[in-house]
């Protein structure tokens, strides 16, 4: 254990694993010396990770981009179908991007689906696309529908949300990305997404969601017009439901790309604000277990890095991302898993992959041949609650 | 200065095999950085500098702001402009190269050398060491090293070389984050792991990052300041005569 400059106080806080208060992730924030913040937040990756990095195999599916939400940070949406730009994939061109990876014996564990917020599709839409991807692969993880999504869901279709995510479950959803949560802050969210759910709603969403046995993940977007005070205000949200539910799984900082939407004279974060997110953010949630570097977002040189500043997830090997790459995103759609191995060796951790629900399938040796998954770590079940 | 693509050594292997990804680091990065942080503050300050640059064609022409406060040639260049003598006339002041050799020829004639120091992914940390250390002991009188990665750099590959390049370079040897090569993010850190110097065009006006324009690595100089002391450090732009201006 190194020594630390990062105030004493705040120190011994988080080695005592007491919860640090909104003072003190504005401090945070805003000590000077990268390397000291950095070197606590590695103090506490490695108490609960140790060297291990995780990844997994997984597939993007964004079946539309039509989106009644006109999000000022968003290059990705298209207002309405028929637009330049605007999609809508039948299922059949959906199912295809699994059946491809299939046709190819290119396994995966995980497809990932968010869409815009479309005003003509039948909610049948939504349940028939998971339904046909678990008839091609039964086994496949279905992580789809952020809670933006589920509340417009609730909203459109005239459903409590927990019959919402019901329904979609005995299509075949597996659990909820965690997506659209951006900034809390409803300052924020009038400023740059005023058309879509509150805060509380996105938080009313996973509260269902974990209630119900599912679990998820939650996000933070950061480098628009938000404050220090304002992302930890939003950490400490997302805190203090977990502290509720236990149901969140990762916390993923989404970096704002400011390319080609209404928000583009911003700068976006830098790599240094990148990294401290990361530490801070490490810190801050203390009983969310993973922090997930999403190198599609991040670019893969700063993701690595941040393995070393709180992040024990790279997320996985993706393909055809589509929403960071309308934003400007220059990073690859699509890693192997062996790059994404090397990558994590070269940073000197351990790569193991998971599922989607952080079973282990691979790890060591395992990693580098032609052996079978393992599945020799189950979580226990999220208790549902009536 | 603005780095030239032709004086980067790059290959095509974008990753090492997995073997050579598994050299295990051999200083814990924290106390790299840290003690490399410690020497370029106390050899030049706690201050990341940049400065307005122009660039020397092989064709004779020049590339960049006619009131830049660098002058810079590349090494690859020099033959077909007749020559250091020649380039010297023309009003270059600073040759970019990427061996010692070239530049040892040209050292003492009036020229302030910048060597493109090359690392690729799976060296082991000790290999590294020991080219700084034959470098720092070398007879030619750098002025400053670009750390350059041969294919597509890893992150923390980038800065702990840049952190041995502060180390073992002598005092007062300047370490340049080269943006155009790095990106600004990776750039950006560098300056935390002993880096004092941001090398990048600066432009007076960004341009909407656009067609043929969507990579161009180009800073304004607000851009710059930015980076500079988003990173811990008192920016400060290099100006004619080598002087330096602190940024308000």
């Amino acid at each position: 254990m190194g020594s630390t400059n990062v105030t004493p106080r705040i120190r011994d806080k988080v080695r005592d694993g007491e919860p640090l208060s909104l003072e003190d992730g504005i401090a945070l924030f805003e000590h000077r010396n990268l390397l000291e913040l950095g070197l606590l937040a590695n103090e506490v990756r490695e108490r609960l990770h140790g060297e291990r990095t995780y990844f997994n195999r997984n597939l993007h599916i964004n079946a539309t981009n039509v989106c009644e939400a006109s999000c000022r940070f968003c290059s990705f949406a298209r207002l309405e179908e028929g637009k330049p730009g605007a999609y809508t994939m039948s299922h059949a061109e959906a199912w295809g991007k699994l059946q491809a990876r299939l046709d190819a014996r290119d396994p995966i564990t995980e497809i990932h689906i968010v869409n815009g917020l479309h005003p003509g599709l039948p909610f049948e839409y939504y349940t028939e696309l998971l339904a046909g991807l678990k008839r091609l692969q039964p086994s496949i993880h279905l992580k789809a529908f952020t809670a933006v999504e589920i509340f417009y869901f609730h909203k459109k279709y005239d459903l409590p949300i927990a019959e919402v995510i019901t329904r979609l479950r005995a299509a075949g959803l597996d659990s909820i990305p965690g997506g659209g949560a951006e900034i809390f802050a409803a300052r924020v969210r009038k400023k740059i997404c005023d058309d879509k759910c509150t805060g509380d709603e996105w938080l009313e969403v996973h509260r269902t969601a974990h209630r119900l046995g599912l679990r998820s993940n939650c996000t933070m977007l950061y480098g628009t017009i938000e404050t220090v005070e304002e992302r930890v205000d939003h950490m400490l949200r997302l805190r203090a439901l977990q502290a509720e539910t236990g149901g969140f799984q990762t916390f993923i900082p989404l970096a704002f790309h400011p390319d080609n939407n209404a928000l583009m004279k911003l700068p976006g974060p830098t790599g240094v604000e990148d990294l401290r997110t990361y530490a801070v953010a490490r810190l801050v949630l203390d009983n969310i277990p993973h922090l997930k570097a999403y190198w599609i977002m991040l670019g893969v040189k700063t993701a690595q890095s941040a393995l070393w500043f709180g992040a024990d997830d790279l997320d996985g090997t993706v393909q055809e991302e589509k929403i960071y790459h309308m934003a400007g995103a220059e990073t690859p759609q699509a890693m192997s898993p062996n790059e994404i191995v090397r990558i994590i060796r070269n940073a000197g951790r351990a790569p193991v992959e998971r599922d989607t629900l952080y079973n282990v399938l691979a790890e060591g040796e395992a990693l580098a041949s032609d052996k079978p998954f393992r599945r020799d770590v189950r979580r226990h079940a999220l208790e549902v609650v009536p | 200065m603005s780095p030239g693509a032709d004086a980067t050594s790059t290959s095509s292997t974008s990753i090492p095999a997995a073997s050579e990804a598994a050299a295990p680091p051999v200083e814990d990065l924290f106390a790299l950085g840290r003690r490399a942080a410690a020497a370029r503050d106390a050899a030049l300050g706690r201050r990341g500098t940049f400065a307005r640059s122009r660039r020397l064609l092989g064709s004779g022409a020049w590339r960049g702001p006619r009131d830049a406060s660098v002058s810079y040639v590349e090494a690859g260049d020099l033959p077909a402009l007749g020559g250091w003598a020649a380039a010297h006339a023309a009003g270059a002041t600073v040759v970019v190269g990427a061996d010692v050799a070239t530049l040892r020829e040209i050292a003492g004639d009036g020229a302030r050398l910048v060597l493109r120091a090359a690392f690729r992914g799976g060296e082991s940390e000790d290999a590294r060491s020991g080219r700084l250390r034959a470098l720092a002991a070398c007879d030619v009188p750098l002025w400053g090293v670009i750390p350059t990665p041969e294919g597509e750099p890893y992150g923390l590959d980038t800065v702990r070389f840049t952190a041995l390049c502060r180390l073992a370079l002598p005092v007062g040897c300047h370490v340049l984050a080269d943006v155009e090569r790095l990106g600004p993010r990776l750039a950006q850190m560098c300056l935390g792991f002993g880096a004092d110097e941001l090398l990048a065009p600066i432009v007076g006006e960004r341009a909407l990052r656009l067609g043929d324009n969507a990579n161009n690595p180009a800073l304004t100089r607000k851009e710059a300041v930015t980076l500079i002391r988003g990173a811990g450090l008192v920016p400060a732009e290099r100006l004619l005569n080598d002087a330096l201006e602190e940024v308000t």
